[in-house]
């Protein structure tokens, strides 16, 4: 294997146990290739498993320029120490530059105890990267202080720089089945992991979700005041054929189910028209409804953040008009 | 067996205010707390601790007044409590944290059976420092965990993680990150508190105690930093309209008809 042209490069950790995970692998590839091309270097996805080669053509048809494939029958279940042990092994040897993998649970596992075995620096759920082009280094951008800023993250003396990042934040490339790499299967060295061991796994009910199905929906805040008042939401979503939504301290209130949390810890939602009632707008939730088409906002206090990312900003008592917007509608059906 | 729990002080508001001009948390008035989902490992611990003795022993790294959430895991019934403080502490990244906690950690005689945190906390949100606390003590990890069964010299624990609900087998030590539905938890009675506050003892060990040189703790002891904080970029039309509600509410039906999701009234 020609060593050379592996190193330093821009990895990508392959994810591919359920759909979701292998898109947000898909948007870091095209992304990868993006920051690979500034600095020169190639994009390779990291792909770790027992018969997982399928998964190589298809990380080849959407960006990638090399896959490095780990297959073993004790690789065969996610596992945070022999995962750690093996690509730390690689990285040591091939010095990647930079390293990044999707925010999804396992990805929040893994990546932290890879980060400490390699004593590099690791950013959390990113919304965005880019190369600084004085620098070269990578800018991680990622929400701070509970959301309400963005922090610009740089791990300057040491490699490789790691990063998580929040799923649906960039777009994957189109397939293209003529696309050219290559597939290579660096030694490895793997010990059965008799510490922790997956007893079951069993896959939970996968139900169409209808909240990222929706053309319209309403989002409740804790602005709101009280669960009686979140519950006003379900008629006006029935009303408007639309889907309720809920913020996190709507949820932690016990107001919503956390099936409804949109934002950073919960769902990304893109309808027609979101309604946000009551909300404030810490970054932690707008991250969820930014590429909402349109964005109508209601709150009491006219200084409220929510009201720079609305189109339309109503500034009023949801108590007053969340009534009068149901009886209005109702007159009309 | 003995525990020891992991907890950050957070602020206690969901909006965190921010000076907009010189970048910077506005500490003034805000209240404090011990992060949601620690609160939760405590309970977890306490719970442990009930049905198979031992001790729980609680540790948080830093400022001063930190000791304050240390007296609300007294109160909740912890039985010691360690604040982990130095001036040379403050900067840290995930990567100095978790290593300030291990260093802590591996000083406890016995060393602990099993470690407890949240999963996340809900200031920086980043969930690394259990799992790499895990990693420097050379232990295994499990993350995000919703219930947990202790058997003989193991944990069988459950959690779900990308759609699968995984049951797992641990041995210990071990260090455990739970999540919301882990276990209840109590709010806790007037009267421990005050004996907490007035009477509880909190431990304090800084770079000294720790046998840790300055250089490994701190920004300098950080691999990642924070070069500039932004705020978010937005693209929107931005039209704020101030009105009686019913002025609001024609103008919402008005936008919902405009982008064709409400049929024109006719007339």
């Amino acid at each position: 294997m020609d060593k050379g042209s592996l190193l330093h490069g821009v990895w990508v950790f392959g994810d591919y146990r359920n759909y979701f995970q292998n898109r947000v692998t898909l948007q870091l590839i095209a992304k990868g290739r993006g920051l690979a091309e500034t600095l020169r270097t190639r994009v390779t996805v990291l792909l770790l498993g027992e018969a997982v080669h399928q998964y190589a053509m298809e990380y080849i048809a959407h960006g990638a320029d090399v896959v490095m494939v780990a297959e073993h029958p004790d690789l065969k279940c996610y596992q945070v120490e022999s995962y750690t042990n093996v690509v730390a092994r690689w990285a040591e040897a091939f010095k990647p530059n930079i390293l990044l993998g999707g925010a999804t649970s396992f990805g929040r596992e893994f990546f932290p105890r890879l980060a400490k075995r390699l004593r590099t620096g690791l950013s959390a759920d990113c919304v965005n990267l880019a190369v600084d082009p004085d620098t070269g280094l990578l800018l991680q951008t990622t929400p701070a202080f509970g959301g309400n800023l963005l922090a610009e993250v740089v791990t300057s003396q040491h490699r490789p720089q790691m990063a998580t990042i929040h799923p649906c934040v960039f777009k994957e490339l189109p397939h293209n089945a003529g696309a050219v790499g290559r597939v290579v299967y660096p030694e490895i060295e793997v010990k059965a992991n008799t510490r922790v061991r997956v007893l079951r796994s069993r896959r939970q009910q996968v139900q169409r979700d209808n909240l990222q199905d929706a053309e319209i929906v309403i989002v409740g805040g804790r602005g709101l005041g009280s669960k009686n008042q979140f519950k006003l939401l379900f008629e006006l979503a029935e009303l408007l054929e639309g889907e309720v939504g809920a913020t996190r301290p709507v949820v932690l209130a016990g107001w919503a189910d956390e099936e409804r949390l949109l934002g950073q810890t919960g769902k990304t939602v893109k309808p027609k028209v979101l309604i946000s009632i009551g909300t404030s707008g810490a970054l932690q939730y707008t991250t969820g409804i930014k590429e909402a088409e349109t964005i109508i906002a209601i709150n009491r206090d006219p200084q409220a953040p929510i009201f720079k990312m609305a189109d339309l900003g109503l500034v009023g008592e949801s108590s007053a008009v969340l009534p009068l917007l149901l009886e209005t509608l109702r007159n009309r059906i | 067996m003995n525990i020891v729990v992991c907890i950050k002080q957070v602020p206690d508001e969901p909006i965190i205010r921010i000076d907009s001009e010189r970048m910077t948390l506005i500490r003034e008035g805000t209240e404090s707390t011990i992060n949601p989902l620690d609160r939760v490992a405590l309970e977890a611990g306490l719970h442990l601790r009930k049905h198979n003795g031992g001790q729980v022993t609680v540790l948080s790294m830093g400022p001063p007044r930190g000791e304050e959430s240390l007296r609300e895991a007294l109160a909740a019934g912890a039985d010691r409590a360690i604040l982990l403080t130095d001036p040379a502490f403050a900067g840290s990244d995930t990567l100095a944290t978790s290593h300030v906690l291990a260093r802590a950690i591996s000083r406890l005689r016995p060393f602990p059976d099993l470690l407890l945190c949240g999963m996340k906390t809900i200031d920086s949100d980043t969930g690394h420092v259990g799992p790499q606390i895990a990693e420097e003590l050379g232990i295994p990890q499990v993350c995000g965990v919703n219930k947990i069964n202790l058997e003989e010299d193991s944990l069988v624990v459950e959690r779900l993680s990308d759609g699968f609900l995984d049951t797992v087998k641990v041995t210990l030590p071990a260090l455990i990150s739970v999540s919301r539905e882990c276990c209840p938890v109590r709010s806790l009675p007037l009267g421990a508190l005050e004996i907490a506050f007035s009477q509880g003892d909190v431990t304090r060990w800084g770079c000294q105690e720790l046998g840790v040189s300055e250089e490994e703790v701190g920004l300098k002891g950080s691999a990642t930093r924070v070069r500039r904080l932004l705020t978010p970029a937005f693209t929107r039309k931005g039209e704020i309209v101030s009105g009686s509600p019913r002025l609001l509410v024609d103008r919402l039906i008005g936008t919902l008809e405009a982008v064709g999701l409400l049929d024109e009234e006719d007339g």
